[in-house]
């Protein structure tokens, strides 16, 4: 007998019973809805995390720290050395430029660059009115979405990026309009005495605006500059200082984002503390994988269970149809084809059941995306992606299982005998 | 022509073995109808289940065609009933849900007859029939003689060369029994087709050439048949 007959036969006998195919395509379903949702959620998840990245670190970065006294048990033996900031979390100690041209020299390091942090009294612009400001370094391998102007490459000296509450703040009609306008940073000296204060003013000129981003942690305060800008700041202010040339944290910047494993290695072997974008991905990654994981397995639970239904619903489908199946033996179907009669109903009703499931998690995720989104103020970024190969293979997957869970019933269907089967009375 | 040679058939084991054909030897040539006859437990169906390959006896020898269809696999027994042999029950088997086309396209299917060859046996088997009008009915909504007439329809529309029957009119009154007889009949004569009727009704096995009476699972006589 064909394929094709069979197919169509065994679609015809669902049919037939159409509650009860409902009914046991139903548990299927469940576990479909389950499976595709969590699916698109991981996939949802490892996107955002993957742009919040792009968003926010260099993967061809490291952040290099000393390696913390805290890591070591009880108080540290003072020597003449040793420097430490306090913070909150402890006393912390700190990068020397000692150890910056260190790890200057360590091979695959192409630049580092220290936390300067440069502290500034205030930053004003064409309505002369003055704000507290954070600056920042630009750096090219991190994504900005700009509301007007853009940077190729890297930022040049005595430029400045703003952001759009700066661009208000300051003055500016919009943010097209603050393009190429001078702005002033003007800086403390911290190590001039406190009855003759010292302070100087930086001229910028704005490049571009950045605009405000779901993705990115970057307060909306934080305005970036060049290194060597942020350089000129920092000396400024913080010369004469004791802290001066005393660093929390430097970046590290290596040739490609694959060299930065092997030099964090490196880095940690001489000492020190280096985290690469990846590591903080892949901790956040482990996370999402987590809870997928946890999401999959109720999924396969409930599928777990349809099997058991879709068992059963064969099983009655077979005595129901036991005249049935005498005549079709007698009429010469062979045993085989009497077998693939029940899977390819069993094949159906996971296929209904794989679809139902599937397109309702489409539909409900669909729908429910701008929620998530404005729910967690992530403005236009959804957290459920659906791809199609994935519910392809979702359902794939669910016919396959019914055809499995459809093999016992259909052995039984097939070695019926015939004679037994169409006895009368 | 058919030979059944020495059939021995026994259910069940040991204390509780029931020899339902004891070396039952009978020849039906080609194009006669026969009508195998007997009381409710003689033996009967059981030897027609035997004469088309359902069930296996002991011992003996069923000869369709110069073949002995008792030692060829069970995939070549399938494929020969399918394509020469067919039945009508008592109870008709037709499938209700189904419309009377997909009814009669089941052996068909079976067959492995092309889809694009199959309309036009379905419709003349139909229209032998005098169901032509209702294809596309479903079976359910047919009266009793109707059912059977389906049966029949099903029963020739794979040109079959040998007809099994088993108590055709059982479940059907007189006049609609009658109808079902003469479809038979008329259709063994003109396809000179073998018929073989399994019956206990002795007015419906005197219209066959051939008349087999089984008893306790012995041939108690034969007549007819030497024309």
């Amino acid at each position: 007998m064909k394929t094709r007959d069979i197919t169509i036969r065994a679609g015809r006998s669902l049919k037939k019973a159409k509650a009860r195919t409902l009914l046991t395509s139903l548990a299927i379903a469940v576990g479909a809805f389950t499976i595709t949702l969590s699916l698109a959620a991981g996939d949802g998840g490892r996107a955002y995390t993957d742009q919040i990245f792009s968003s926010n670190a260099d993967v061809r970065e490291l952040i290099v720290t000393k390696e913390q006294p805290s890591a070591q048990k009880g108080p540290q033996k003072y020597s003449e050395n040793s420097s430490n900031i306090a913070t909150p979390f402890g006393s912390t100690s700190v990068l020397s430029q000692n150890d910056i041209e260190k790890i200057k020299t360590v091979s695959g390091v192409i630049d580092v660059i220290p936390n300067y942090n440069p502290q500034v009294k205030y930053i004003s612009g064409v309505n002369q009115d003055k704000y507290i400001a954070t600056i920042t370094i630009f750096s090219p391998n991190v994504t900005l979405e700009y509301a007007a102007g853009s940077i190729s490459g890297n930022l040049s000296d005595n430029e400045i990026i703003l952001t759009e509450e700066y661009v208000q703040a300051l003055g500016y009609k919009s943010s097209q309009d603050s393009i190429g306008k001078s702005v002033i940073i003007v800086a403390d000296k911290l190590s001039a005495p406190i009855t003759n204060p010292e302070s100087k003013s930086y001229t910028y000129t704005v490049k571009a605006v950045s605009s405000k981003s779901g993705l990115a942690f970057r307060s909306q305060s934080s305005l970036l500059i060049s290194e060597d800008s942020a350089k000129a700041l920092y000396d400024y202010a913080n010369i004469g200082t004791r802290n001066y040339d005393k660093f929390l944290v430097a970046a590290v910047r290596v040739d490609n984002a694959g060299d930065a494993k092997i030099v964090k290695d490196r880095l940690t072997s001489m000492g020190y503390f280096a985290q690469t974008a990846a590591d903080l991905l892949g901790v956040i990654n482990t996370f999402i994988n987590v809870l997928q994981g946890i999401l999959l397995g109720f999924g396969a639970l409930a599928i777990l269970t349809s099997v058991f239904g879709i068992i059963n619903t064969q099983y009655i489908s077979v005595l129901e149809r036991t005249q049935q199946i005498g005549l079709m033996k007698a009429l010469g179907m062979r045993r085989r084809d009497v077998g693939r009669l029940f899977k390819l109903e069993a094949a159906w009703i996971g296929l209904l059941g794989g679809s139902i499931g599937s397109g309702l998690a489409y539909i409900a995720g669909t729908v429910a995306n701008p929620f998530i989104s404005k729910a967690l103020d992530l403005d236009d970024i959804y957290l459920l992606i659906f791809n199609p190969l994935n519910i392809v293979l979702v359902i794939a997957g669910l016919v396959l299982v019914s055809v499995v869970s459809g093999i016992l019933p259909a052995r039984k269907a097939a070695k019926l005998n015939p004679i037994e089967a169409l006895r009368t009375e | 022509m058919i030979e059944v040679k020495n059939v021995s058939k026994t259910y069940g084991k040991k204390d509780n073995a029931f020899m339902a054909l004891s070396d039952v030897s009978f020849t039906i040539p080609k194009g006669a109808s026969v009508a195998i006859l007997g009381k409710s437990g003689s033996g009967k169906s059981t030897l027609m289940h035997i004469m088309s390959g359902l069930d296996k006896p002991e011992s003996g020898e069923v000869i369709i065609g110069g073949r002995n269809i008792l030692q060829i696999k069970q995939k070549e027994i399938d494929r020969f009933r399918s394509r020469s042999m067919s039945f009508i029950f008592q109870s008709f088997f037709i499938q209700a849900n189904e419309s009377c086309y997909d009814n009669v396209s089941l052996p068909l299917e079976i067959a492995d007859v092309a889809p694009s060859r199959r309309r036009a046996k379905i419709e003349s088997a139909l229209r032998a029939v005098e169901l032509f009008d209702k294809m596309k009915s479903r079976a359910r909504d047919l009266s009793g003689g109707q059912k059977q007439r389906l049966a029949v329809a099903r029963a020739i529309v794979n040109n079959p060369q040998i007809l099994f029957a088993d108590e055709p009119t059982g479940n059907l009154d007189s006049t609609t029994g009658a109808v079902i007889e003469d479809l038979l009949f008329d259709y063994n004569k003109k396809n000179n087709i073998t018929l073989v009727v399994v019956t206990h009704d002795s007015d419906l096995a005197n219209r066959c050439d051939i008349q087999i009476n089984i008893k306790d699972g012995k041939i108690d006589k034969i007549t007819g048949g030497k024309k």
